[in-house]
């Protein structure tokens, strides 16, 4: 998954282990979770929240973490439009009546870009001692055979596109019965029309149980903290080579410790590689003193990749450094006390 | 040293900040009772595989709360034992009245907020088992909770002893429940107790419900206190995070159930444990990088990136590489950096940082193995302050700044964080359910007692503040002075203009107090440790009365080594100065007077006095510290007073190898101190009034079973015919109330010498709180006594008074102190052993304050 600002759901997701993982991922802007069990996803919502981490070192994109309690079959427009759709181990929970009403509800109403359903592969089955369900709460266990069958119906009806996989690979010398989950993979055949469809009305059926929203690059604040602390950071380190660079032309020449095998220990900050535009850039915006004050031009500052991708320019990280950072009369460079450095 | 020397020379202003970022520091106890459960319930060997697990126990325990009952319940907090003691029934003269009377009344408002419970609430304890029986807990309380029975009731469960705040109908009860693999499951509940609300039990039930109606208000627990992480002040020029939040506790104080909350800061850094790494491999070099390394960072307590839990650092492992690989429970080996990318879709940028390890401690069964877990640097991020950041002055005054609350910030924070309990819904429900009432901020009256008069040698003068009487006192004569003859001087090349124009100051600052200096020997020598003590070693002979070294820097190692030999190798008085602060020319005069009290003082001198009435009292201070180095050993002090007037001290210090904090050498000292007062006066004391600080939460049994009957049997032991009265004083800096004096529409701290003996006190125990400083910014904490063993029978006014009284004879500083003088010298003894000499002091040195 390259792209940004993914809209995943989880239909049935019980003790939201699935949603517990996802929240981890980058490109995820928003996960909701639905189950049928409210009890459940009470007493689950907190392992979602966001964690002292997340303030410390807050994540580039939103993410908002609702979970709903209310019935798959039920229609609720909050869930339309969805990048994709996870349906793990659920539809062999439904009795006949609701599996005919599953597919119209999330692959006709829902019609998310991708959908993932999984369940249990009844050719494994005959690898286990007894012969029943694997949950009392089964309704069916089906053969490979028989997924595939009502897959590519679905997957037909719908214009989706379906494709078979597993987890669970079977032992030695019994290939033959596949994996013991089976999976569906249905993607949406794209029509260009469909676009417009998608709009957020109708009802409101799902109880929203929990909700949580987490610290990102993408609220000001949030933002701001983040570029002034790299900020400081990048300045301090000039400073201190500058700091170094000093006191090596005093004590010329300087034993040097190579060979030491501590060295190896801590590479040098991420910004070991100068490009050729970053050579470029060094060339012209070299950090300078004047007096007891040390001086950072701003172009300096972006150089580096990560405030670059933060700000994009120089005018943005003006903008997020005034009134929190002292800066030059023209405002083109940051300005600290050479000797007043806030190491201990 | 160079820490005191700057506070002198800065003055009053460096005392309450110091004392407002003590309390910021990270917690005693970072690694919470919440943490530790669900380390134990995870298996496995690496952070990496228990992560989930980890994860899920988690959210139980803030689904539900009721997880943690076993280390509370089965381990009761300590400070929780302590209260189980009652002192107060066994002294007859305050059984019925512990209250002083004199003083005029105040009226104060606390930190404290009713807890209301209707009148004949009780909590009932019932012992779940389950037929087969479950081992996994998750699953058990999943199968009570989920069963018809319970589930509109409040509850708390821990998998085996289940808390309700309504009885069931019957006394054993049976539930069956059915797994989802479709067992059936039979749970046996079975009453065993029925417990009063006033029940130390109850009070730590209480403690979880307001864990999780924290929890419900989104604010994280660190340690036991609960931190708002999405309003957080930064100090970016230092890296630090602060995270405002709240210290709260549930008790029974006099009368009533009491809710406590007091604002505290989490010190975050805004810095891995990778960056911290790199910056100290650029400072310190690579030859003798991996010890410092080891050294700063070892003891310290990191929060890992991706979950809401906090390690020790225990060790680093130089050896393990992000590219090497572990075993994950399934028993597939997979890579650090292969496993955080899949598992938190996080890239390590540095491949070749080692691997911190932390062990993880199984609180729940002692026999378990210690299991390991590996974090990796760059993920980790740093809490609270080394300990040289708490050197930076500039650092330390940042945080100050940003934490000092004013009274009425405290009290707004303090509304604040009531009314959101108040307001939120789930917050509100779950106190309901219990029976609870969140009630308002409690009132009460103190009293403020009549300020002291300062003896000095030809008059008595009444300060125009109690908080310093240094201007006061400028010319006028101290009690008693040893002329200074001979002395050394030990200076660098450098410093010998200063040193000189400090010495004509010094004279000049001596004649007017009684205090006549004459010339000293001065020796100049290299800037280096070794030399300077080469010359005290090469120069002092016995009639050296004292030596004066002025520091060039504030390395320890000078003021260490100095220390060292002057105290037990060669006892002589030593005085040291730094050489900046001698630079600052307009506080010279100041800095002069300072050094010279402070002289007099080692020299065997007395100050003031102030009045006290009681005649033949000796008056001690015991305080134990840990040491610095060694860990294992602590340093316990004690300071007696030798003369009726209480200007005179005898002390004796003792290294001890125990890892409690209770002083073992007592009943030695005391013996040690009561010839000494019978050398002065011919005859024993009337009446002994120890003063005892350093005592940690649950050593409140030990100090009744253990140290008082080794006092005791000193004092006994003393005199054929009448033995001296003993009393016994618990002296705590911290404690959770405050109190706060209304003053039309905004609110003050309270004047010096109030006195709180009613509403916040325990009705156990036999205490009061006193306010014996000032504090010209932020919010004062009130002194807590905890009177534990009496024989003087005083009255509680007298006790309260000659408290109150003992609080303005500490000789470092003229004015008010937070505690009684013997407390503040015992603490300056163990300091200066525990940070710098790690020796006993020379017997020879025991009638001076040579520590001050």
């Amino acid at each position: 998954m390259a792209e940004n600002n993914i809209e995943v759901a989880d239909l049935g997701c019980g003790d939201v282990c699935l949603l517990m993982i996802l929240k981890y991922q980058k490109c995820i802007e928003e996960l909701v979770g639905v189950d049928i069990n409210e009890e459940r996803l009470k007493w689950n919502g907190f392992r979602l929240s966001p964690c002292m981490g997340d303030h410390l070192d807050p994540r580039e994109l939103d993410l908002i973490i609702t979970l709903y309690h209310g019935s798959v079959l039920e229609k609720d427009c909050r869930l339309l439009g969805f990048d994709l759709v996870a349906c793990i181990e659920l539809i062999e929970h439904f009795d006949s009546e609701d599996l005919a009403k599953f597919p119209e509800v999330v692959f006709g109403y829902m019609s998310p870009a991708m959908i993932v359903i999984s369940t249990p592969n009844s050719d494994f089955n005959s690898l286990f001692p007894s012969a029943v369900f694997r949950d009392s709460d089964h309704k069916f266990e089906w053969s490979r055979m028989q997924f595939q069958t009502w897959a590519l119906d679905v997957a037909n009806h719908y214009s989706y596109s379906v494709e078979f996989t597993g987890v669970g690979e079977p032992p030695a010398g019994a290939e033959d019965v596949g994996c013991c989950t089976q999976i569906g993979v249905f993607r949406k055949i794209a029509k260009a029309t469909e676009s417009a469809v998608l709009e957020h009305h109708g009802e409101h059926v799902y109880e929203v149980i929990y909700t949580t929203s987490y610290p990102s690059l993408q609220q000001m604040d949030y933002c701001r903290r983040v570029v002034t602390y790299l900020v400081y950071r990048e300045v301090n380190r000039m400073k201190r080579r500058y700091q170094v660079s000093l006191r090596q032309h005093e004590l010329e020449p300087e034993s040097a410790d190579t060979g030491n095998p501590t060295r190896k220990f801590i590479s040098d900050p991420p910004v070991p590689v100068l490009t050729e535009a970053d050579k470029a850039m060094e060339m012209i915006s070299q950090p300078f003193c004047i007096g007891d004050k040390f001086y950072v031009p701003l172009e300096r500052i972006i150089a580096y990749p990560r405030l670059g991708h933060i700000c994009g320019n120089v005018e943005k990280l003006r903008e997020f450094l005034a009134d929190v950072v002292e800066l030059n009369c023209d405002g083109s460079a940051v300005k600290v006390d050479l000797h007043d450095c806030g190491d201990y | 040293m160079s820490g005191r020397a700057r506070a002198r020379a800065r003055g009053m202003a460096l005392s309450p900040s110091a004392a407002e970022v003590g309390r910021v520091q990270a917690s005693p106890l970072p690694l919470s009772v919440a943490l530790s459960d669900s380390e134990a319930s995870s298996s496995s060997d690496h952070v990496g595989t228990s992560r989930i697990s980890q994860k899920c126990e988690g959210g139980l325990s803030s689904g539900d709360a009721g997880c943690t009952f076993k280390e509370r319940v089965g381990k009761i907090r300590r400070e929780m034992m302590d209260l189980s003691v009652c002192t107060r029934e066994k002294l007859a003269h305050v059984r019925d009245c512990k209250r002083g009377s004199s003083g005029i009344p105040v009226k104060l408002v606390t930190n404290l907020f009713n807890l209301d419970l209707p009148q004949d609430w009780q909590l009932y304890q019932y012992h779940v088992t389950y037929s087969p029986d479950i081992e996994s807990r998750r699953l058990r309380i999943a199968l009570l909770y989920s069963h018809m029975e319970l589930s509109n009731k409040a509850k708390a469960f821990d998998g085996v002893i289940l808390f309700l705040s309504q009885k069931l109908d019957e006394k054993v009860m049976e539930l069956s429940s059915e797994t989802r693999r479709g067992e059936t499951v039979k749970m046996t509940i079975t009453l065993t107790r029925e417990l009063p609300a006033s029940s130390p039990v109850c009070m730590q039930v209480f403690s979880i419900i307001f864990k999780k109606i924290l929890k419900k208000l989104s604010m994280y627990q660190i340690g036991r206190n609960f931190y708002k992480p999405s309003e957080p002040v930064e100090i970016p020029q230092h890296k630090l995070s602060l995270w405002p939040g709240f210290a709260i506790s549930v008790s029974h104080f006099e009368s009533r159930l009491l809710f406590g909350a007091d604002v505290s800061y989490k010190i975050l850094r805004n810095e891995t444990v990778l960056e911290f790494m790199t910056d100290l491999c650029h400072k310190t070099g690579m030859s003798c990088f991996t010890q410092t390394c080891e050294k700063q960072l070892i003891g310290l307590i990191v929060i890992t990136r991706y979950n809401n839990k906090t390690y020790r650092i225990d060790d680093i492992d130089w050896s393990v590489k992000p590219t090497h690989t572990f075993q994950k429970r399934d028993g597939t080996e997979i890579t650090y950096v292969d496993y955080y990318k899949q598992q938190y879709d996080i890239t390590l940028s540095d491949l070749n940082q080692p691997v911190l390890v932390s062990l993880l401690k199984s609180k729940r069964n002692d026999d378990a193995e210690v299991r390991m877990a590996h974090l990796i640097p760059e993920l980790c991020f740093l809490t609270g302050l080394p300990g040289e950041a708490r050197s930076d002055f500039r650092l330390m005054k940042a945080v100050a700044e940003e934490t000092r609350l004013s009274p009425l910030g405290r009290q707004q924070r303090l509304a604040r964080l009531a009314d959101d309990i108040q307001r939120n819904k789930d917050a509100r429900f779950e106190l309901e359910t219990w029976g609870l009432h969140f009630g308002c901020q409690m009132s009460l009256t103190g009293r403020v007692v009549p300020s002291e008069n300062i003896i000095i040698q030809d008059h008595i003068c009444q300060p125009v503040s109690a908080a310093d009487w240094s201007k006061d006192m400028r010319t006028c004569k101290i009690l008693s002075a040893q002329s200074l003859d001979k002395w050394l001087v030990i200076c660098s090349n450098r410093a010998e203009r200063v040193t000189e124009s400090f010495l004509s100051c010094l004279r000049r600052v001596g004649r007017p107090i009684g205090f006549n200096v004459n010339h000293p020997k001065i020796i100049k020598v290299q800037e280096n440790p070794a030399a300077f003590l080469h010359a005290i070693q090469k120069y002092v002979d016995p009639e050296v009365q004292l030596v004066m070294c002025i520091l060039p820097s504030n390395q320890n190692s000078y003021y260490d080594s100095i220390k060292k030999y002057l105290i037990s190798d060669c006892p002589v008085p030593s005085q040291c100065v730094l050489a900046q602060t001698l630079n600052k020319q307009g506080m010279l005069m100041s800095i002069a007077t300072k050094i010279a009290l402070q002289m007099t003082c080692k020299l065997g001198g007395e100050l003031w006095a102030v009045e006290i009435p009681l005649k033949s009292l000796m008056v001690v201070g015991i305080d134990v510290c840990k040491d610095a180095f060694n860990q294992g050993m602590v340093v316990v002090g004690f300071v007696a007073s030798i003369n009726p007037r209480i200007t005179r001290w005898f002390s004796r210090c003792m290294l001890q190898r125990t890892t409690a904090d209770v002083a073992d050498c007592l009943k030695v000292f005391m013996t040690g101190a009561l010839n000494r007062w019978y050398t002065h006066n011919q005859g024993l004391p009337g009446r002994i009034i120890v003063y005892r600080d350093g005592v940690g939460d649950g050593q409140l049994r030990t100090l009744i079973e253990y140290e008082v009957p080794q006092l005791l049997s000193s004092v006994t032991e003393a005199s054929s015919n009448t033995s001296p009265k003993l009393s016994v004083i618990v002296v705590r800096k911290k404690c959770m109330p405050r109190f706060l004096m209304e003053t039309g529409r905004t609110l003050q701290n309270p004047p010096l010498g109030t006195i709180v003996d009613s509403g916040a006190t325990r009705p156990e125990w036999y205490d009061f709180y006193l306010i014996s400083r000032v504090a010209c910014r932020g919010t004062l904490n009130p002194t807590y006594y905890n009177v534990i063993y009496d024989d003087n029978g005083l009255k509680p006014d007298h006790m309260q008074r000659l408290t109150f009284k003992l609080c303005h004879l500490y000789y470092n500083w003229p004015g008010l102190i937070s505690v009684p003088a013997p407390c503040q010298y015992a603490h300056k003894l163990t300091f200066l052993v525990a940070q710098s000499t790690h020796k006993e002091p020379s017997l020879e040195l025991a009638n001076s304050l040579f520590y001050l």
